[in-house]
């Protein structure tokens, strides 16, 4: 009996086992990465492959190597029991640390005034990246340890949790990425269960945060001038500001249907800096106009709604955590980087997930999504 | 309600995501499809550059058809001082430019080209011309060897031609680089496609003359070249090309020949009479002069010669600041100044036309009405004298024998009797003096003719400058002859003649007589875009008893007892007889105005031939001469009919 159910089990598992986690692959997930992905790789290219005739090809390779690699790393991190990955956890969060503090050492790279990647070869790695999911696993084990009772002493260490990359990002300088960490943070403690009025001091205490760094000599002025540029459009003496121009006026180049793809003069021409990375969104949006841009971000949006769906389905509480992180990380992702684009949002660097070249970024988007999967595959069992 | 509830927390991120999408798609909303065609137009002129090439200005043709003035290619050399200083080997590059060029046909020396890297440019924005009219090799040894010439730089531009080298250049003008501030107020004419002929920083437009005066019509249509630029400036491709289109042509009254005559004569006369004295001993100056040949039947301007005068030739390239301070003293005289429009005389007795008319006109005398002249003629008590020149005494004369043998004492008794009128100053005004003519030309002089209210309201102005504001009898004697209270430019003075020579029409006088389009063929009338038509603006009547005695009166002028006498001896006037006025200026201190006011052939006038010398002496011997000339080539053209075809045929 015992025998024959075990084999039963291996060999007809999908079939026989309604709980079986793949039976509840998410198809509607895997629709909109595999979509998404290929927006970006196209995005990625048409924005990086200049004004011709010597069209240049190396980011549409790169980013596509980056995509097969992000693949594989999303399946290992789905058909991994993440309950199991609960365990190493505070390995993962141990590593990227330890990574984090090298990357401000002799050891890493500077571009741009920030120390933030390890050059390896022709790739470049960048721990912040890593550092998004490996927060996100270790705020999910913490507060699903905590079972939705948050005291004073638990907040500390949790705050303490995210305080030590968030600190370490800062010596970089990254200022987008630690914003992603914040935005992780306030999500899982939300629908972790930290009371209201933790709540409610802890947004005071950051709204008083921003404002005195806004005026203190933490912040450099380039910093200061990016982050309050979308406040005042008219002032004509911020520098930050040209960027944004060039970048709405490329958006509004697409109107309703996009200029056509590789037609995008603004886009073609470079007028928009950092346009395969930060500024990414310029290069769909006058290229595929309202239409195209605005599917990209449906694309974007049911993405969410399915994390936000798989959060509430899910298992356990460290899976609807994991969900949490990972759709803050999204949502703040798409909201950030668009939103700057647009002019509705402070200028400051962080990518576009998966539509946007990096490998790191990528990659860590990818293996969130794996998560997210993995959440939704073991929900019965 | 448990704030902490999970589900409700799930609940609160989820509408904080859904928002964050909302706000993204109404953002985009509003930049793709609100704001987008405002923000297109910022993005089209940020990614494109607009490069403006002149197009060739349209050609001048005189009224025979001939090309005036004309363009060509010139390639040109010219070194950016700024740059120049940041080049290491300055000499050795200075030394190897020389060199090339003279290797190539246009033989330089190194000091040379020093030389005109020192010369102040009248344009400080141009590099310094190093050498014009280069050859084709020179460039494309400069164009290969870039690297090894840095701060040299050259380019192919239209310039100017002058077939007729200095002929007529008053006239014509010349061009030259856009200012900043005219760049600004100028207001861009159309070509015949109706295509804006705009300006750039780099244009170049008529600065003096037709040049300046039909700039709208003389100025081609710029290139237009748009080019799409990325983010670094470097043109990547051309969005649209719209070539150059030559401006319109246009064709003067002027007739070249008669004007190089007109200018000839002129220089020649003065050059004769320069330094030596007039009869009562003062030494002649004559540092300048000018010719006016009018068409009195429509006003075209036949030829306008002034002197000394300049070559337009000397602007083409751009001037040095040296050679413009020159032009501006020659004999101590401005060559830039076009003195027939511009200079202002006392009439001296060419006056006596105005005042002869004002007194027949009003009833004052008939052609019979006589005085004895002797010689002096007194007003007020105690008397004051008025004297004939040169003292002489004409005795019993009437209107005809006082104009014919110039007799200042009948027309003082008619100033005299005219005091406390204004008879004098309305027929002045009624031949067109007060007041500019209207020449299609700038820089036109207005002259003057004071009333008594005029003298005393410019004294109670300018009190220092008039000291005395009464009019006295001796003022309205004075204005009799053309003295004292009275300017007149040379062609208001040719317009009066010209009045009085067609019966009574006052026309506007016009050099341009034919708009054509661009490489226009002359002789097309196809290619004509319009025609100016002749202008009247104003009318003096002169009835056969007005007109009559003075016709006669100034008939005998050119002949035997008559002032000009002299200067026409051996004038055949059987075939082109000469009606015409002399006329002697004092101007204290120097040597006369002389002028000479004239019109022929006397029955049926083609030509007004007005000459004004600055202190030159007795009018028939400097302007008689001049004159006399200028009719030896009309009278000419009539006989052999070459003059006739062409002249005047403006219908």
């Amino acid at each position: 009996m015992l025998p024959q159910s075990i084999s039963s089990r291996a060999s007809n598992m999908s079939r026989r086992d309604p709980t079986a986690p793949l039976r509840h692959v998410d198809p509607v997930l895997i629709a909109c990465t595999v979509i998404l992905s290929i927006v970006g790789v196209i995005a990625v290219y048409s924005a990086t492959r200049g004004p011709g005739p010597d069209y240049s090809k190396a980011y549409l390779y790169k980013q596509s190597t980056f995509m097969v690699i992000g693949a594989g790393v999303m399946v290992v991190f789905s058909i991994v029991d993440y309950r199991k990955l609960h365990d190493w956890a505070w390995v993962f969060y141990g590593i990227t640390t330890a990574l984090l503090v090298l990357v401000v050492s002799p050891l890493g790279s500077q571009s741009n005034g920030a120390q933030s990647w390890f050059a390896l070869g022709p790739f470049q790695l960048q721990p912040a990246e890593f550092a998004k999911l490996s927060l996100i696993g270790a705020l999910a084990f913490l507060v699903s340890e905590f079972r939705g009772d948050i005291d004073l002493r638990r907040l500390v260490a949790l705050l303490a949790t995210a305080g030590l990359p968030m600190a370490l990002i800062m010596l970089q300088p990254d200022l987008g990425e630690t914003l992603i960490l914040v935005v992780i943070t306030m999500a899982i403690l939300l629908v972790g269960g930290l009371p209201t009025k933790y709540i409610v001091a802890l947004s005071l205490v950051g709204l008083i945060g921003v404002l005195g760094a806004l005026n203190s000599p933490v912040l450099a002025d380039y910093q200061r001038n990016r982050l309050t540029a979308f406040v005042n459009p008219g002032d004509k003496s911020n520098k930050a500001l040209y960027n944004i121009e060039q970048s709405q006026q490329a958006i509004a180049n697409g109107r309703l249907t996009g200029q056509g793809l590789f037609d995008g003069p603004q886009t073609k021409l470079g007028f928009v800096p950092e346009q395969q990375t930060d500024f990414i969104f310029t290069a769909v949006a006058e290229q595929f106009g309202f239409v195209g841009s605005a599917v990209m971000l449906l694309l974007y949006g049911l993405l969410c709604y399915r994390i936000w769906r798989i959060a509430q389905v899910a298992k356990d509480t460290f899976g609807t955590y994991i969900c949490v992180g990972v759709l803050a990380m999204f949502g703040f992702s798409a909201f950030e980087n668009v939103g700057m684009a647009m002019g509705i949002m402070p200028v400051t660097g962080i990518p576009l997930l998966l539509i946007s070249a990096g490998g790191s970024s990528t990659i860590t988007a990818l293996a969130a999504l794996g998560l997210v999967l993995n959440v939704h595959m073991r929900r019965f069992q | 309600m448990d704030t902490s509830s999970p589900r409700l927390r799930m609940s609160i991120l989820g509408v904080v995501v859904l928002g964050c999408f909302l706000a993204l798609f109404a953002r985009l909303w509003y930049l793709q499809i609100m704001e987008a065609p405002a923000l297109a137009v910022q993005a089209t002129a940020n990614r494109t550059r607009t490069i403006a090439t002149e197009a060739p200005r349209g050609r001048i043709f005189d009224a025979k058809g001939r090309v005036i003035v004309d363009n060509r290619t010139s390639l040109i050399v010219s070194i950016d001082r700024n740059e120049l200083k940041k080049v290491k080997n300055r000499n050795e590059l200075i030394a190897r430019l020389a060199d090339v060029l003279t290797a190539n046909g246009t033989p330089i020396k190194i000091s040379t080209i020093e030389k005109r890297l020192t010369e102040k440019q009248a344009d400080q924005l141009q590099g310094a011309p190093i050498a014009a009219d280069v050859t084709e090799e020179v460039i494309h040894h400069l164009s290969e060897y870039a690297e090894d010439f840095p701060s040299v730089s050259f380019e192919r531009k239209t310039v100017r031609v002058y077939p007729y080298g200095t002929a007529a250049s008053n006239v014509l003008g010349y061009t030259g680089r856009i200012t900043a501030e005219t760049l600004k107020s100028l207001e861009a004419g159309t070509d015949p496609d109706g295509v804006v002929k705009s300006y750039h920083p780099d244009s170049i437009i008529g600065l003096a003359g037709v040049e300046a005066t039909y700039e709208k019509e003389l100025r081609g249509t710029p290139g237009v070249e748009l080019v799409q630029v990325d983010s670094k400036n470097r043109p990547v491709g051309t969005e649209s090309y719209q070539p150059p289109k030559s401006g319109n042509d246009i064709q003067l009254h002027i007739d070249i020949d008669v004007q190089i005559r007109a200018e000839q004569a002129l220089v020649d006369r003065l050059a004769v009479l320069r330094g030596t004295s007039q009869k009562d001993g003062t030494k002649r100056g004559a540092p300048a002069g000018s010719v006016v040949v009018l068409d009195p039947r429509d006003g075209g301007v036949v030829a306008l010669a002034t002197a000394p005068t300049y070559d337009p030739q000397e602007f083409a390239n751009g001037i040095s600041q040296d050679r413009y301070n020159q032009l501006q003293n020659i004999n101590g005289a401005s060559a830039l100044i076009d003195r027939s429009i511009s200079g202002q005389y006392a009439p001296g007795s060419t006056f006596k036309l105005v005042t002869a008319t004002a007194a027949l006109s009003n009833g004052l005398i008939d052609s019979k009405s006589s005085i004895y002249d002797d010689g002096v003629y007194r007003v007020g008590n105690p008397a004051q004298e008025f004297t004939n020149a040169g003292d002489q005494k004409n005795g019993n004369i009437n209107v005809i024998r006082a104009l014919t043998v110039s007799s200042d004492v009948y027309f003082y008794w008619l100033g005299d009797r005219m005091d406390g009128t204004t008879l004098i100053q309305d027929s002045a005004t009624a031949y067109g003096f007060d007041q500019k003519t209207g020449i299609d030309l700038p820089n036109e002089s207005t002259g003057y003719v004071w009333t008594k209210a005029e003298k005393k309201a410019l004294h109670n102005k300018y009190p220092e400058a008039y000291p005395n504001g009464d009019w006295y009898t001796g003022d309205n004697v004075q204005l009799a002859v053309g003295q004292y209270v009275i300017v007149v430019t040379p062609l208001q003075l040719a317009r009066a003649y010209a009045a009085f020579a067609n019966g009574g029409t006052v026309y506007q006088p016009h050099v341009v007589w034919k708009i054509l389009k661009p490489n226009s063929t002359v002789t097309n009338p196809n290619d004509v875009l319009r025609v100016i038509a002749p202008v009247v603006t104003g009318t003096v009547t002169l009835p056969p008893d007005v007109r009559s005695p003075i016709e006669s009166g100034l008939e005998g002028v050119t002949s035997g007892a008559g002032t000009a006498a002299s200067a026409f001896v051996g004038f055949d006037q059987t075939a082109f007889p000469i009606v015409g006025k002399t006329g002697t200026a004092q101007v204290k201190g120097i040597a006369d105005t002389s002028l000479f006011a004239s019109y022929g052939p006397a029955l049926s006038p083609k030509w007004v031939v007005t000459a004004v010398m600055e202190e030159s002496g007795f009018g028939a011997e400097a302007s008689g001469e001049v004159s006399r000339r200028v009719y030896e080539l009309l009278a000419s053209q009539t006989l052999t009919g070459a003059g006739t075809a062409t002249i005047g045929s403006s219908d």
